[in-house]
């Protein structure tokens, strides 16, 4: 299953000009602790995921109370790239919002 | 008056009503503010400063459309009415030039609406030279975020270059403000979303921690509610342990979910957050219903140096851009040697030799047997070069030949005429650092303003 199938909400967005942070949030608690039991958010596995450094990997948090976690990496290209498609950061979410949980 | 001043020296709670005046509010917020003043109200705030669409309006001087007197209106009207202060940022990039468009605004405002304001008004932006001054004197002025574009210190000669920069004002200022009873409002450019929230909770003697607790849940205004709606208000009330939420509009609801979602809105770390002279940490906050909200207790502050992010932007070219479609499969099969082509006849064009450029091809679309939309994205040093470029470009992508091409009379389809459209200078973030503060008020300026018709 598509860790897209499993959440209400799949969002990217700017946390400064130099990172990007993506938030998902869950309708529910079984799919909470699927997501969470998967290692999707690892940094081993987002580095992978975005084709990124392991260093390039900020942090990842999970929050109980909102159903919801979240990963920071670092945006490249950042707000200040000449050619950086998406200056809001807000449409980076593909490759998380396709990968493969197992439930 | 006087009534209402006793209420609020005996009671050790502060009532804020937070609205984000960027934002068009919605058209019933007149009912919500009339919910809001039943519960009481004792500041109404209303921030619109930011950078998250980047550094482009620093630089510039200009604003995204945004009618900041008509958003304000109702709830300036309720403010002017019913005797409570009110605080606002203002300007998005928040620098002189966009403070005074702001202001401009407000005037015009106050001159139809028949009001006389008297406000203080606390500017942000610091000069180029005197942030020059400052890393020259010796203050160590590092980067706020660890990436390896920025230097790790800031040195002189870049902050020289800068066009424009302003500073994230911490509450401090804002409080002084409040001591003065002759102002009917505090209206400040760029500043730290929660100083606005935390400047009226520490005047009544509330923690730093509540204070700034405060400011998180309220600086998005209904952005925090489900929905979440930052055209909607929301009603907070701060006492020495923690802070009660309130939606006035009984369509959007306030939630623990919902505010613990609203933690994460364009934060690296939902839970810790760096302010100037302490970091907030909301991790062990705990949340309980109220009959009519949520109230949310348990956030920290652990003091820290005292810093203020400088966003600082630095004008990095002019940008002219050119927009083609291409269906051809031949063509498509073979795009990148037909984009190398062209960089080749632009690097061997004596007309363009040791001028400053780049030149970029953004594509859209799907590879798989469809269309691609390209631009290409000229940034140069003049908007002229920019322009000869961006055709010259284009005239290449657009004639010449390429390996089995039967479409002999143009390449590409293009939408627009002229097919060159100049989209102006193009800023970079040329500081993103922290400047250690001697005093809270150091680099801003206050003054007082009546409006309308007043001269700072």
């Amino acid at each position: 299953m598509r860790l897209h199938e499993l959440a209400t909400v799949v969002r990217s967005k700017n946390a400064g000009p130099f990172l990007v942070t993506i938030d998902l949030f869950f309708p529910d608690q079984a799919s909470f602790d699927a997501v969470q039991r998967s290692g999707v958010l690892e940094i081993g596995s987002i580095a992978a995921l975005y084709d990124i450094p392991a260093e390039d990997v900020v942090g990842s948090f999970w929050e109980p109370r909102a159903l919801g976690a979240k990963v920071t990496i670092r945006k490249r290209p950042s707000v200040n790239d000449l050619f950086c498609g998406d200056l809001f950061g807000s449409h980076q979410h593909i490759p998380l919002a396709y990968a493969e949980i197992d439930s | 008056m006087e009534a209402y001043l006793c209420e609020l020296l005996y009671s050790f709670s502060v009532r804020a009503l937070a609205f984000v005046n960027h934002i068009p509010p919605a058209p019933d917020v007149e009912r919500s503010i009339e919910r809001a003043l039943e519960w009481g109200v004792d500041y109404i705030v209303a921030q619109g400063t930011g950078s998250d669409w980047g550094p482009y309006w620093l630089g510039s001087g200009e604003q995204p459309a945004a009618d900041v007197a008509r958003n304000t209106r109702p709830y300036l009207r309720a403010a002017l009415e019913n005797e409570i202060p009110f605080l606002l940022s203002l300007g998005i990039a928040g620098a002189d030039v966009h403070l005074d468009q702001s202001l401009a605004a407000l005037d015009r405002m106050c001159s139809d609406e028949g009001w006389s304001l008297r406000i203080g008004v606390v500017r942000t932006e610091v000069s180029p030279d005197s942030l020059a001054a400052l890393v020259q004197g010796g203050r160590p002025v590092v980067r706020a975020q660890d990436s390896d574009e920025l230097s790790e210190y800031l040195e002189a000669e870049s902050a020289r270059t800068l066009k424009c920069c302003v500073h994230l004002v911490g509450p401090e200022p804002l409080e002084h403000l409040l001591r003065d009873d002759s102002l009917d409002g505090v209206v400040v450019g760029r500043a730290l979303d929660i100083a606005l929230f935390m400047a009226p909770a520490m005047h009544h003697g509330l923690s730093r921690a509540v204070a700034g607790h405060l400011g998180k849940l309220l600086e998005c205004a209904g952005f925090a509610l489900d929905p979440g709606d930052s055209a909607q208000p929301v009603w907070g009330e701060a006492d020495e342990n923690g802070v009660e939420i309130r939606s006035p509009n009984p369509s959007y609801r306030v939630s623990v979910k919902s505010l613990a979602s609203h933690s994460f809105y364009e934060r690296a770390d939902p839970a810790k957050e760096d302010n100037p002279g302490g970091t907030l940490d909301l991790s062990g906050c705990e949340y309980v219903d109220t009959p009519l909200g949520i109230r949310v207790t348990g956030a920290r502050w652990i003091d820290a140096p005292y810093t203020v992010l400088v966003e600082g932007a630095e004008l990095a070219g002019y940008r002219s851009i050119v927009m083609m479609g291409v269906r051809e499969p031949a063509l498509l099969a073979q795009r990148e040697t037909w984009i190398q082509g062209m960089r080749a006849d632009v690097a061997a064009a004596e007309r363009f030799a040791g001028r400053r450029f780049d030149i970029g091809i953004r594509q859209y679309g799907d590879s798989g047997g469809g269309e691609i939309g390209f631009v290409l994205d000229v940034v140069a040093e003049t908007q002229q070069l920019a322009n000869d470029l961006a055709y010259f470009a284009f005239i290449r992508l657009f004639v010449g030949p390429y390996p089995g091409r039967k479409t002999t009379a143009g390449n590409v389809a293009v939408p627009f005429m002229p097919l060159v459209i100049p989209t102006g200078p193009v800023y970079r973030f040329g500081a993103y650092h922290l400047v250690p503060l001697e005093r809270p008020d150091e680099l801003c300026r206050v003054s007082v303003l009546e409006l309308p018709g007043g001269a700072t």
